[in-house]
Formats: structure tokens, sequence, C-alpha cells
């Protein structure tokens, strides 16, 4: 890449970076409970941009990404707890164990479209629970308990630069003769075979990439919390998270998964410091998604480009 | 080198359905060889399996010489040898550029570089008269010119040997004319050979120089266009036993 092709990745890609380096500048001053949202933010979008790739970009709906989230949080909670890494070297792992899974399943599932796939996910998800349980070094169905994170900044500037390689790779992979391949997968499967395309492949890398980085970001999530723990870290409402972040947002775009993750994130966050309403929080998420998926489909970033054409250009 | 397609005793069932029985023909870059028969005959299943879209029960399907039955879909294109779909299957979010672009990236010439391959594109399109709709998306365009695109995109891939299913179904008469003369002016200026299935018969009889004949998977006939619609086999496929000792 030269100068000139990385001046002109284009108005988002610039905005996202900015964002992020404001963010990174910044983070010494924030004071510390901000800092803890900042970070719980940034993980979030991590996870809304690994099921991005694989969901909203090749259009295969993953209901089980959370399996390569709690996998990267044990990952990680073994790697530090009884292997004694260093933490960043554990969500290394933990990407490690994501990518490997997502090959793994991918090889598999893969071959099922809609919402075969869909559904072949969901119950990989909840059998990796019930495998997790099972396993001693993983302590045995009651999980993995770490000493407290010392250095939260350290935990936040991983997780920072997780997501800024995410979103450049997210920005790569669009871009090249790889996102046509991408987007002719999405538009028609059997088209796409019968020009030239090896779409089992491609879905396949693609696949890998989105496990790794939720790998990863799980890895974060489990140092962040100190420990990885079987019900908590399988929940399915994680991948129900991630899939109303991307549809709020906008599915398949560049700038939609963070938007939406800030739409999802930070109302349900005052949810739950409301204890009247913190039971309701997935009730009012489900619905919100449902009235999105219906009546405004392309999500915040595709509503804003389809109505106000001086976005068209410049919002991806 | 003139690159040859050869399908020889090539059978496909699916369960009980026996859809091709022993069919075999050849075709040579180049020359245009019409496929037809009745509905559900097999010729659409006989391309499928051409073109790596499914596998043959039984048989042997060749480029120059080298098997490929069996390959998928995505590696007979690169060997040459790309298909249209009788429905159309556009990539509808793309526009017809982009459409043919893909086919031009990935098929059998596989440019690289995407501005070329756009460049590409946009002659393909002129050739086939959707120059007007090169930047339209496509899931605006009608039947007929989704048909085109179709056409477009395997001539996008550069393949030499065109499996054409029904392009030129549903048209008027005026726009047949169009499309059969747009058609044999490509075919002469990029000179592939193609396997046309046709149910209009004044299409295939025109653009093609020898004609294949099958009826419930089996071949009935094989000749010159003129030596088909004589055959009392051919005649008896399509119009009934009657027809054939009807006075004309
Ligand atoms: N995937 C499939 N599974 C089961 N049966 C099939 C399949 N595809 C085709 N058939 C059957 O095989 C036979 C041949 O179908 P095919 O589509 O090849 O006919 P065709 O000659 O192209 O007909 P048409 O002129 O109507 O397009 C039919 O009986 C059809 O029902
Ligand atoms: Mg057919």
């Amino acid at each position: 890449m030269n100068l000139r092709s990385i001046l002109s990745v284009g108005p988002t890609l610039w905005g996202i970076g900015i964002f992020l380096v404001i963010l990174g500048g910044s983070a010494p001053w924030i004071p510390g409970f901000l800092l803890t949202l900042v970070t719980g933010l940034l993980i979030w979008a991590t996870l809304a941009y690994s099921l991005n790739l694989i969901t909203g970009l090749v259009g295969y709906v993953s209901f089980g990404h959370v399996v390569f989230m709690a996998f990267g949080g044990y990952a990680l909670a073994f790697g530090v707890g009884a292997l004694n890494l260093h933490p960043v070297v554990g969500v290394a792992l933990g990407a490690a164990v994501g990518l490997a899974l997502a090959l793994g399943i991918g090889l598999v599932t893969l071959r099922f479209r809609g919402v075969y796939f869909a559904i072949a996910t969901l119950v990989i998800a909840v059998a990796a629970l019930y495998i997790v349980l099972d396993i001693e070094e993983l302590g045995d169905g009651k999980g993995i308990i770490l000493n407290p994170a010392v250095e939260p900044l350290s935990v936040f500037y991983t997780i920072l630069v997780t997501l800024a390689i995410e979103v450049g790779v997210t920005y790569a992979i669009t871009h090249g003769r790889i996102g046509y391949g991408i987007r002719s997968i999405k538009g028609d499967e059997d088209a796409a075979n019968t020009l030239g395309i090896n779409a089992a492949r491609i879905k396949l890398f693609v696949y890998a990439l989105s496990g790794l980085f939720a790998g990863a970001a799980g890895g974060v999530y489990a140092w962040n919390v100190s420990g990885a723990f079987p019900y908590s870290s399988f929940s399915l409402t994680f991948s129900l998270q991630m899939l109303a972040m991307i549809v709020i947002g906008g599915m398949g775009t560049l700038l939609g998964p963070l938007i939406g993750t800030v739409a999802v994130y930070l109302p349900s966050q005052v949810f739950l410091t409301i204890p009247l309403l913190s039971g309701l929080q997935f009730t009012v998420i489900g619905l919100v998604v449902i009235i999105i998926a219906l009546f405004v489909p392309g999500g915040i970033v595709g509503t804003l480009r389809k109505y106000i054409p001086e976005f068209r250009g410049m919002l991806e | 080198m003139t690159r040859v397609l050869e399908v020889s005793q090539v059978h496909k069932y699916f369960g009980g359905v026996r859809a091709v029985q022993g069919v075999s023909l050849a075709v040579q870059e180049g020359n245009v060889i019409g496929l037809i028969g009745p509905n559900g005959s097999g010729k659409s299943t006989l391309l499928n399996l051409i073109a790596g879209v499914m596998k043959p029960t039984k048989g042997r399907i060749s480029l120059d010489g080298q098997r490929i039955d069996g390959w998928p879909a995505h590696r007979i294109v690169e060997q040459g040898i790309a298909k249209t779909h009788q429905i159309p299957k556009p990539f509808l979010a793309m526009t017809c550029r982009e459409n043919v672009a893909v086919a031009a990236m990935f098929g059998s010439n596989k440019q690289k570089d995407q501005s070329e391959a756009l460049e590409t594109a946009g002659r393909v399109l002129t050739l086939v008269g959707l120059e007007g709709k090169a930047d339209s998306i496509s899931s605006n365009l009608t039947v007929q010119e989704r048909k085109r695109l179709e056409f477009a995109r395997v001539l996008g891939t550069g393949a030499r040997i065109l499996l054409l299913d029904e392009i030129f179904a549903g048209l008027s008469p005026e726009e047949l004319r169009d499309a059969i003369g747009m058609f044999t002016q490509v075919q002469k200026e990029v000179g592939f050979g193609a396997l046309v299935v046709e149910h209009v018969m004044r299409a295939v009889l025109t653009v093609s120089g020898h004609v294949v004949v099958i009826e419930e998977g089996t071949k009935i006939a094989d000749g010159s266009p003129r030596e088909v619609v004589e055959n009392p086999a051919v005649i008896e496929a399509y119009l009934g036993a009657e027809a054939v000792h009807a006075p004309t």
C-alpha cells in the first residue's frame, strides 16, 4: 500500500480511525468508572464487528457466536491462571483458539445455508456449554477465577488495538477483489460458484477471521472480569446482543457495528443500574431489533445512506 | 489451440428419476451446437452436469481430453466453461457493470486488477447491448435484461465454451430478431463455442450449425438444423405421434 492509497481510504475509515486515536490519547485522563464503561464498549464493538464479518458481509446468520467469545475467555483464563502467561499473550491465545474453532466448526456448518446454518451454530453453542462443564482443567463447571486485573489501562489499550486491527481488516476485505467475491456470495452463492468463485474457501476464510476476533474479544472480556465462568460465558444473550448491535447499526457496513454497539450498550448499562428495569433489558433489545428488522432493514447506517444523498459517498 | 468439450455416455439419476440417460455430444470452440427437447427432457440437467453444479451418476466429461466430471463449479469456469442460469441469478445489490466485473475477476481470465475488470465489463455490456444499463442496480432490470446480463456474465468470464440455458425465451418477435442478431454478431467477434438450450425453434435453428435432440434424457436425433426438423422421431417427440402421419 502506498501513501496515496492510505490517504484515499474514505471518510468512514478516517472517522473511525480518528475516533480511536483520540480515545487512546485521552485514556490516561479518563476517570476510572468511565474507562470501565469505554472498555466494555470497545469489547462489544469488537464482538459486533466480528459477527458483522460472517453475518453482515457474507450473509450467514450465526446464533452461536458466543462460542468463540467464551472459548477465547477460557483460553485466557487458562493461560493466565494455569500457565502464568501475560494477559496480552492470553488474549492472543484466545484469538488462536477462536480461529481454530471457527475453522473446525465452519468446515462442517458452512455447508448449510440460511436458517440451517443459523440452527447449526445455535446447537453448537448450547452443546459447547455442556462440554466445558465436564472439563476438569477448565474449572469443572465452576469456572476459573483470576486475580483482578491490576491495570485497567492495559485492558483498555489491548482491546483498542484489537478493534482497530479488526476495522482495518473489515475495510481491506470489503474493498479488494475478495470483497467482490464476498458480495457475490451474499447475493447468490450458486451464481458465485458458477462464475469461478470458490465460495466454500472464501466463507471459511471470513468465518475464521470472525472467530479470531471474537476469541480475542472474549479473552479481553475474561481478563476484564477476572475469570471465565460457564453459565455466564456461554449465555446465548451474548449472541443475541451482538446480532442486535449489527442489525440496529447496519449489517455489512463499516460504521454500523460501532454505531449499533453504542446504541445498544450504553442504554443497557443504564438499564442495569435501575433495579426495576434490569430484567427488561433483553425484552427491550428484542423489540427494537424486531422493529428495525421489519421497518428499517438497513439499520441506522443503511437508512442514513438511503435518505440523505450526501451521506451515500461518505458513509460505508 | 481450439478447445473441445466432450460428453460421453453421461447419466444423471435423481432417486428414481432418470433425468439424463447416456447422452453423448461434443462442442468445439467456434461452433454453436443447439440442444433441444421437450420440457423436462433433461437439458438443464445436462448443462448443470457439465458446469459442475452437479455430479454425473455415470459417464465421462472431458475438456481437451482431460476429465473434468465431478469437479466443483468454480474450477470448471477456471478451465474455460461457463454456464448461464435458466432463471437468471444476478447479484441484485450490484450494478450490471459490477456483475460482469465479478465474472472477469474470478472467471477463466482471473483479471486481478479491479479497474481492468470493470473496463472489461463495460466492453462486454456494450457487446450485448446493455451499455445503457451498465450503472443501474441489477434488481431494476426486466426479465429480458436479466437474461442478457446472464449472457454478459459468461462472456465476462472469458470462457471459450459457453453453456446457454434458454437465453432467448419469452421475447416478442422483434426482440427475438434483435437478440439473434446480437448473438450472431458477438459469437463471430468472440469466437466462443456454445451449447445452446432453447425452446424457441427459430432461434436455435438460426444460431446453431448442429442440433442435438433429447427426449426423456436420451438422445433421439443429431444433425444439421434441417435434418433435425425433418426427422420423424423429433416431430413425434414434439407434436405427438399423429403429427408424423398427418397430411401437411
Ligand atoms: N435437483 C433435482 N432433483 C430432482 N429432480 C430433478 C432435479 N433437477 C431436475 N430434475 C428432474 O429431472 C428432469 C429433467 O429436468 P430438466 O430441468 O433438466 O429439464 P429441461 O429439459 O431443462 O426442462 P425445461 O425445458 O422445462 O427447462 C425433470 O423430470 C425434473 O423434474
Ligand atoms: Mg431447463
